[in-house]
């Protein structure tokens, strides 16, 4: 069993991944704190049985990805959570606030997606070729192209409204 | 908006989340401790509470079963045991179904189609529970009516009436209820279409 200094700083590693999983998959401010919460969750949890014969980032977009789709806003109302004040989301670093608006303007579009386009746009926007893609979500690598081509149109028309 | 374009903004807020790191150690460990333990809170405790409840109470009326004497209180007798056995079960395996997927291993794909068949038979079996919670209602009144204060409910009071003037507000209630199920409903078969694309 791998140790628990290696899961964090894999977990340090990573949180950028983490943040922006959350961040398109929850409902609120509230939520996305919850939903990383649940996701460094689940990881822990399958840290143990992750083996090196896939690429850590695989097995880390795979956990955070299938968390967010079985995670139910309605059961973080149940139980207690770190409060706001003791850990900080990352918020982009940038002055440029027409560029930050382009952002919100993309993760708005991304948030009112369907859960499988979510987690196509997501992977793409990651950097993630249509090999990649389809080695994660299980669509074939044409599958995937099309998906795109109809996500693309649904976030254009999206961000003109 | 291009693809292209909308990946080099995402690349360029990506370089700058990044730069911030904001996670401590004691943070992460902590983390996994609190969902931890809120798994407990959230799942086990009240399963186990509401099995235990649900089996004592079964017994109660088992272990009591002579005390019903008329043919009426014998059927509320054995609809309430059988009832009160049959949901902690129900509940149990619709809940297990969903938290059994295969977090580390299923593809996105795998996951999408299993959460969401999942979910459409957790509605039904919500739906079966709500029913029989209602029946369960009608019925253990006079069992423990005649067990407990030793009543028949049926002969000295006018229990029927309540359960006629009830039901009109049972039946709004249950409409209610249903209409956040048919959404979740709806969202899940949208997904398994979606899928099918």
């Amino acid at each position: 069993m791998q140790s628990e200094k290696e899961f964090i700083g894999i977990i340090k590693e990573n949180e950028g991944l983490i943040y922006k999983v959350a961040k398109v998959y929850a409902y609120n401010k509230e939520d996305e704190q919850d939903l990383y919460q649940e996701i460094v969750y689940q990881l822990w949890k399958s840290f143990p049985s992750f083996r090196n014969d896939s690429k850590l980032s695989t097995w880390m977009y795979r956990v955070a990805l299938n968390t967010s789709i079985t995670y139910s806003a309605k059961e973080k109302k149940r139980g207690t959570h770190l409060p706001m004040h003791e850990w900080l989301v990352n918020k982009p670093d940038t002055n440029d606030l027409l560029k930050e608006e382009r952002i919100e303007a993309l993760y708005a579009a991304i948030k009112k997606l369907n859960t499988v386009e979510k987690g196509v746009i997501f992977l793409y926007l990651e950097g993630k070729n249509y090999e990649e893609i389809a080695g994660i979500t299980g669509f074939t690598s044409t599958n995937v192209g099309t998906r795109l081509g109809r996500i693309r149109e649904k976030i254009i028309s999206q961000i003109k409204k | 908006m291009e693809l292209e374009e909308m990946k080099n903004l995402w690349e360029e807020m990506s370089i700058g989340i990044e730069k911030q790191k904001r996670i401590t150690d004691s943070l992460i460990v902590k983390m996994t401790h609190i969902s931890y333990r809120n798994k407990i809170i959230k799942i086990l405790v009240p399963e186990i509470i509401g099995t235990f409840v649900c089996f004592a109470g079964a017994v109660f009326i088992l272990i009591h079963f002579q005390k019903l004497g008329t043919w009426y209180l014998l059927t509320c007798g054995i609809t309430s045991v059988l009832i009160l056995f049959l949901l902690p079960v129900l509940s149990i395996q619709s809940t297990r179904k969903i938290r059994s997927i295969n977090i580390p291993e299923n593809n996105y794909k795998q996951s999408l189609l299993e959460y969401s068949k999942a979910k459409i038979q957790f509605v039904l079996v919500q739906k079966l529970s709500f029913y029989l919670g209602a029946i369960l209602m009608l019925t253990i009144l006079p069992v423990m009516g005649q067990l407990i204060a030793g009543k028949d409910f049926f002969t000295e009071t006018r229990l029927w009436y309540w359960y006629v003037i009830g039901f009109p507000f049972f039946y709004a209630f249950s409409k209610w209820v249903f209409k956040s199920y048919i959404k979740t409903t709806a969202e899940a078969e949208n997904i398994l279409k979606e899928l099918e694309n």
